[in-house]
């Protein structure tokens, strides 16, 4: 039998006092790639923003369960915790915090959440070389502040080795192939390939169907005015590259 | 006031730790470097004036100020260039929590024998509360056209967006915060003779901040 990961019923949200979410209903099994595609300003982002907690959008109706539990109800920090993580569009610069303190308290916030030893200095950096092998990732940048400096691309590769790090039960990548030139967008999604198991899920968020030629997903949504308005499978998203959002608009 | 004087070639370090009134006037003979270190936690009045009085003169000026409850400091820089081929280099920084101020007037002046001097200063401020209130007037006044000057000042508060990323890489918004404003004020505290001696402290008024 199939685990339910995520179950969104009837999401409504706003921003400013503008609703942007008119009733989400979305079901996510354990091993399974979500795509969610859309024109611009159809709520894709938004959804994301409020699956992660972010305190500009305020959620009007509607429930979030993860593995069963209120998502809602929790903290950001919490939820991250709790194995969700989104991959940034705009993943910000932190002047003087390095990536390698940043992302070791991360993973020993994770640790101490799900009882478990912090790891040592030595086993962190050990664990960060073997993630970024596996990425194909060169490791100048441990010591840089986090982001800071960094390409477009760099940034986004940056996101998928803190998702390699943190093992996430959900990925949200929200927007991920923005920016990127097709080496960077390789990279990227052969990482996000590699990460993929039968107990974690993933939404990928793109206005594009290109990502999803690396990417493959279970499902592709329709996501317009704040509703999936169609479902279907990876076929959709090549219909949506030919013909447009012009039908959902 | 308290003068003082280096002579031809000669380096100083002067460190001045929660010194609540400090007026103090350098005069720097040709070659020598002056390190000024002022790092305030509680009230303070800070007169710092300093003279290039022969070529090749360098300063660098290290200041930095972390209040809470309702202090206030308030700091006068006059780094005034008498002289050609001079180096000065001011980071002045406040981190200002609950109702305390702050005020930077910084007074660079280039005078017109003072070719090919290089001088920056730059000042940059943090509000941890809305109570809390900067006053910050770089004053350039620059008489030698053969020069770089340059100054900037800002005045803000933690960056919301860094917060909301750190909490959603599982760190929580008051480890965020502390992690956020070391970062800020360890570009200076770094600079400090003997900085691993004042970790104890900083550790300490960071945490107070919460």
């Amino acid at each position: 039998m199939q685990t339910t990961l995520l179950e969104i019923r009837n999401l409504h949200a706003s921003i400013a006092g503008k609703q942007i979410l008119k009733g989400i209903n979305l079901t996510i099994h354990a091993g399974e790639v979500h795509a969610i595609m859309g024109p611009n300003g159809a709520g894709k982002s938004t959804l994301s923003a409020v699956l992660t907690g972010n305190p500009q959008y305020e959620v009007t109706e509607g429930s979030v369960l993860l593995n069963g539990k209120d998502l809602l109800a929790m903290p950001p920090e919490q939820r991250a915790r709790e194995g969700v993580f989104l991959s940034f569009q705009y993943p910000v610069e932190i002047p003087g915090v390095s990536m390698v303190n940043f992302l070791r308290t991360a993973m020993n916030e994770k640790r101490k959440y799900a009882g478990l030893e912090p790891l040592s200095a030595t086993a962190f950096l050990k664990l960060m070389r073997e993630k970024r092998a596996l990425l194909n990732m060169a490791d100048k940048l441990n010591n840089r502040s986090v982001n800071e400096g960094f390409s477009g691309g760099e940034k986004k590769k940056n996101e998928i080795l803190q998702m390699a790090m943190l093992q996430p039960c959900l990925s949200i990548l929200d927007e991920t192939d923005s920016g990127l030139d097709i080496d960077a967008l390789r990279v990227v999604a052969e990482g996000v390939n590699r990460l993929k198991s039968p107990d974690n899920a993933s939404i990928v968020i793109t206005h594009y169907q290109r990502l999803l030629d690396y990417i493959i997903p279970d499902f592709v949504h329709v996501l317009a005015d704040g509703q999936i308005v169609k479902t279907g499978d990876k076929s959709l998203a090549l219909e949506l590259e030919k013909n447009g959002y012009a039908e959902f608009e | 006031m308290d003068t003082l004087s280096l002579n031809k070639g000669e380096k100083r370090d002067l460190v001045f730790i929660d010194t609540p009134d400090l007026d103090l006037h350098v005069l720097q003979a040709e070659d020598s470097v002056l390190r000024l270190f002022v790092l305030d936690f509680h009230s303070a009045n800070n007169i710092l004036h300093i003279d290039h009085k022969a070529p090749r003169c360098t300063t660098e000026i290290y200041h930095l100020a972390f209040l809470h409850g309702a202090d206030s400091v308030s700091t006068h820089t006059r780094m005034h260039h008498e002289h050609g081929e001079g180096i000065s280099r001011q980071l002045i920084k406040f981190v200002l929590d609950d109702t305390s101020k702050g005020n930077f007037l910084g007074e660079l002046v280039i005078k017109p024998d003072a070719q090919q001097v290089d001088a920056q200063q730059t000042n940059r401020n943090i509000l941890l509360s809305k109570t809390a209130t900067m006053r910050t007037r770089p004053q350039l006044e620059i008489y030698a056209d053969d020069v770089k000057a340059s100054h900037g000042a800002t005045t803000g508060q933690l960056d919301e967006s860094a917060l909301f990323y750190m909490q959603q890489r599982c760190i929580a918004p008051d480890d965020a915060r502390k992690m956020l404003l070391r970062a800020f004020i360890m570009d200076i505290v770094e600079k400090f003779p003997e900085s691993e001696d004042l970790s104890v402290t900083i550790d300490r008024i960071i945490e107070q901040g919460q």
